[in-house]
């Protein structure tokens, strides 16, 4: 026993040996985006597959070891890297890092490209990888028939290498590379289709919408650059000391790391609650620069909310949710892979990554909550009508990604961070299940006109029957305990004067957990049991190649067994015990309690949940599928032929249309917004730049050149003696400056 | 009076006269034997500054082998006197104004400096401006000059027979 | 001895004969000529001024001048046999390709 604890303590590579190479994680999937891009068309549909899933796979390897270093203990020393703002003695532990040198400098700016992987990263870098790469297998035979399938594996490895910088990035600048790389990726695969229009206005979309967030996210980080600076204006003795450093370390770490790395972030957090003494509090106010007059708290709160706005861009939650739905334009295991696994959870990880300064803020922490669980109720309403099984699939995205809000917002960080680990696993199942099922029945994607496939798609069938038990929340499925974690946080974490919000959000909660439960029974019901629809497009489905059913088993498989994580295994340093994965991400969460305890911001309840709050939960989730399950399979076939009634219409209709939200937005946002443009097109455009600035530059420099060819005589000596006079003119201006 | 700056003088003056006669004889022929003229002289000057090596190379070079080529020219082309010296036009005016207006601050400036010779060693006296200590320097320090030179002078032959030949 | 400024006044009055007779003369081999009087006089402000700090580089500086000025007669007087050959002149007033 000891011996198979000891291998899993000892990394195959060391940890100092294996950090220089951090790097080649991100290089492989770049090098596969660059290889397939170039040269795909040449190299032949097998060559492309080989070169896309093995850079991936050679990623996944890297991240295996990289996340197996993140654990080493070998020899009883944990490992452990020096905080460059810290104290000597203060060390990172169970993480990695490396640092490739300065990126790029501006006086006393810097950001250097340094990459870290922690618990928390390491975790996701595997999701990433591993997900990635079944998806990527997924795609060799949902791509078979398309002829930009070079393209599609360029933009999918793209992606990869793209979300993996997010998550490995050690400063917000390179996130923020990440984080626009990702969106770049997602527009160019959301519009793949490009000669159909409707799908490349859906790329353009989510384009936008993305700018908008990506816009606050990097207010936000000019704010955070501000805040540091004057935080090391102001600060004193005593507010280093809390934080575990001092000011020349301090100083030291901002001149050799930059203002936006994490780790000097974090040092700042924990030097600003009131608890710790110093100068610097978070109601000091900041004395010189732009920011002068506002206190630290207040800049603290407008910063973490327009990342928030930065996060819901990303991660579509209200107002900017729009644009998820619409991506499904995009082919399935993109849907599956970007819009459902991995980037728009980047949200959810950059508050997690940001813990230790979200919690200084229960304002904005309240709000995030209020707006996850807001979008999570919406959307779960909005799926009760959708019939495009995609459609459904979508807006159950931007619902679990709500919940995962809420985790974040009432600071159950490590169980938003498992929910985004199982739905990555379940939801990814349930995307390739629906396109495998698309695959083999001619590209149907209304469930109306599906039906029966249980017999034909056993595989598919089986797979996605477990991963929606999964996301409805039953017991023993991983859905159920990282959901319930999340929802047993929120309602025993109380935020600071706002103690309402626990109980609203956990309301709300249970809500979403029965509107969830319904909508993912009435998808399955509808297109897996009952009879085959007349209106199918083919007679018979065919099950789909096992390039497709093996990564819907495997993920089947871990949507079973990441429960692991949940359960109470490990003992608290307080007694009693704690979730695998709360321990598992200490290490990179402990900061945040430090600040959450000393602000008293939040008080985080350490409690596990007890059999009441199962039972109550896996009611609440059974009686949602209850109640499909009784109206699509006893009452709706027996109400055929017979009318609907009025009212039953008008909510049908409403929630069809997505609530009118879209065309809110036209109508406040767009419209204006186009107006705006007609103007600038006309006035600005038209005018000013075309006519005035283009058009009389051409005019005056013609005229002008018209005028001086007058003076090209073409007789050398006349240019000899200009040359001349100029020479003479140069040495009379010297000797006069020598005389003078 | 010293006999080396007598020897300056006498040179001084024929070589501005042979100069003078260059660039004011009507026949090219007249200039080009004025030329030549200027070139000993100035030879001659060389030898004062101790420069005896490049006093040989310019009358071998300049007075021998450039001077033979522009006799060649004139005698091919068959010139004979210009019929006039060329409109006074403005740009000549203004030409031939400024070159004496440079010459006028540059005499102003010289006139302001006193420089003299250096006070050479023996050691130094015996190798200044020989063969020996001119090749010595070619070659080592400014042996990638001398190598552009002679590349130089190659794509230069190459240039004038594509350049003068009617038909290659 | 004598002071070197007055070998750099000679070269100074060679200097601006030389660009005198290039601005003023119309006959192409009387401007070369003159160009090659103005590269003497730089030559011998080099040779006088290596004489001056009793260093041997001025008289290299002067070894590439000629060189230097040895290409540069080649091609010009190439350059004035084939406009001859294609204009029947050498009278820098009739040439006049460089313009519009």
């Amino acid at each position: 026993m000891d011996g198979i604890v000891e291998f899993f303590r000892t990394a195959p590579i060391p940890p100092e040996v294996f950090a220089p190479s951090l790097g080649l994680i991100i290089l492989l999937p770049l090098l596969g985006a660059f290889v397939c891009g170039v040269f795909g068309k040449w190299l032949g549909r097998a060559n492309v597959h080989l070169v896309a899933c093995s850079a991936i796979a050679g990623a996944f390897v890297l991240s295996l070891m990289a996340f197996w270093a993140t654990s080493d203990a070998a020899g009883g020393r944990v490992v452990s890297m020096p905080n460059a703002f810290g104290l000597d003695r203060d060390v990172v532990r169970y993480a990695i890092a490396h640092d490739y040198g300065t990126w790029f400098a501006a006086g006393d700016f810097r950001v250097n490209f340094g990459l870290l992987v922690d618990h928390l990263s390491g975790i996701l870098l595997l999701v990433i990888t591993g997900v990635g790469f079944l998806i990527h297998l997924y795609s060799t035979s949902y791509m078979e028939h398309d002829d930009g399938y070079w393209r599609f594996f360029a933009y999918l490895n793209l992606f990869v290498a793209a979300m993996l910088t997010l998550v490995m990035a050690d400063n917000l600048v390179l996130l923020f590379v990440g984080w626009e790389g990702v969106g770049m990726a997602s527009y160019l695969l959301i519009g793949f289709w490009y000669t159909d229009s409707a799908k490349a206005w859906a790329g353009r979309k989510a384009f936008v919408t993305n700018r908008i967030g990506d816009f606050a996210f990097l207010i936000g980080t000019f704010l955070l650059i501000l805040t540091v600076s004057a935080f090391n204006r102001q600060a004193d003795a005593r507010d280093y000391a809390a934080a575990g450093s001092a000011k020349a370390r301090y100083e030291q770490g901002l001149s050799e790391k930059g203002p936006v790395t994490f780790k000097g972030l974090e040092k700042m957090a924990l030097a600003l609650p009131e608890g710790v003494g110093g100068a610097v509090s978070l109601s000091t106010p900041i004395e010189a620069g732009p920011l002068s007059g506002y206190t630290f708290g207040g800049v603290m709160t407008a910063t973490m909310l327009l990342f928030l706005l930065g996060a819901a861009g990303k991660s579509a939650q209200l107002p900017l949710y729009v644009w998820l739905p619409d991506a499904m334009a995009g082919p399935t295991p993109v849907s599956a892979l970007i819009h459902a696994a991995t980037m728009v959870t980047a949200g959810v990880y950059l508050f997690c990554r940001m813990s230790s300064l979200l919690v200084l803020s229960p304002t904005a922490m309240a709000t995030i909550a209020i707006v996850g669980a807001l979008t999570s109720l919406l959307a779960a309403l909005i799926a009760f009508a959708q019939d495009d099984i995609k459609k459904v699939l979508a807006y159950s995205t931007v619902s679990q990604l709500g919940i995962m809000f809420m985790g974040v917002g009432m600071g159950v960080f490590w169980a938003a961070a498992l929910h985004l680990v199982t739905h990555a696993c379940f939801k990814a199942c349930l995307f390739l299940g629906a396109g495998s099922v698309m695959h083999g029945n001619g590209d149907e994607t209304d469930i109306k006109k599906l039906g029966g496939l249980w017999k034909e798609m056993k595989w598919t069938h089986a797979t996605f029957l477990v991963s929606t038990l999964a996301i409805t929340g039953i017991i023993p499925l991983s859905g159920f305990f990282s959901k319930d974690a999340v929802f047993h946080g929120v309602h025993h974490n109380h935020l600071h004067e706002l103690h309402w919000v626990s109980g609203l959000v956990y309301a709300l909660g249970l809500v979403i957990t029965a509107c969830t439960a319904f909508y993912m029974s009435r998808v399955y019901l509808l297109t897996f049991t009952g009879r085959r629809s007349p209106e199918a497009r083919v007679a018979h489905a065919h099950e789909s190649a096992w390039h497709m059913t093996l990564p819907l088993v495997i993920l089947a498989f871990l949507s079973v067994v990441t429960l692991v994580y949940a359960l109470p295994l490990m003992p608290r340093s307080g007694g009693g015990f704690q979730p695998l994965f709360e321990n598992f991400l200490s290490p990179v969460l402990r900061p945040a309690e430090a600040v959450a305890r000393a602000a008293k911001t939040v008080v985080l309840d350490n409690s596990t949940p007890g059999f009441v709050d199962y039972l109550i939960a896996w009611m609440v989730a059974l009686s949602g599928g209850a109640t499909a399950a009784f109206l699509y399979l006893k009452f709706f076939p027996a109400q055929v032929g017979k009318p609907v009634p009025a009212f039953a219409r008008a909510v049908r209709r409403t929630a069809q249309n997505k609530f009118y939200v879209d065309e809110l937005y036209e109508f406040i946002l767009i419209r204006p917004v186009k107006f705006v443009a007609f103007i600038l097109f006309r006035v600005v455009d038209a005018l000013v730049i075309d006519t005035v600035l283009v058009r009389g530059t051409a005019y005056v420099t013609e005229k002008v050149g018209f005028g001086l060819r007058r003076l090209q005589t073409g007789d050398a000596q006349a240019y000899a003696a200009i040359m001349a006079l100029a020479i003479l003119g140069g040495a009379v201006y010297a000797l006069l400056q020598v005389l003078s | 009076m010293n006999i080396e700056l007598a020897l300056f003088g006498v040179f001084a003056v024929m070589t501005l006269v042979s100069a003078g006669l260059v660039i004011t004889a009507r026949s090219p022929i007249n200039s080009a034997m004025a030329l030549v003229s200027t070139f000993f002289f100035l030879a001659g000057i060389y030898v004062l500054l101790w420069a005896h090596t490049v006093a040989v190379m310019q009358v071998l070079v300049y007075a021998g082998a450039i001077m033979v080529l522009f006799l060649f020219v004139i005698m091919l082309l068959n010139l004979g006197d210009a019929a006039h010296r060329g409109r006074p036009t403005v740009t000549r005016i203004l030409g031939g104004a400024s070159a004496f207006g440079l010459l006028a601050v540059l005499a102003v400036t010289l006139g302001r400096t006193q420089a003299m010779p250096a006070e050479l060693g023996p050691q130094a006296q015996a190798t200044f401006g020989t063969m020996a200590a001119i090749g010595q320097s070619i070659f080592t320090s400014w042996l990638l000059p001398f190598e552009a030179v002679s590349l130089l002078l190659l794509v230069a032959m190459v240039g004038a027979v594509v350049v003068a030949k009617s038909r290659i | 001895m004598v002071p070197i400024t007055y070998y750099l006044l000679l070269a100074a009055a060679l200097f601006c004969m030389g660009m005198f007779g290039v601005l003023v003369r119309t006959n192409a081999l009387v401007v070369f000529m003159c160009v090659e009087l103005m590269l003497n006089a730089v030559n011998l402000t080099f040779l006088a001024f290596a004489r001056m700090h009793g260093d041997g580089i001025g008289h290299v500086s002067a070894f590439f001048v000629i060189a230097v000025a040895a290409a540069e007669a080649a091609i010009g007087l190439a350059i004035v046999i084939a406009v001859f050959r294609s204009r029947g002149s050498v009278n820098v007033d009739d040439i006049r390709t460089m313009k519009h």
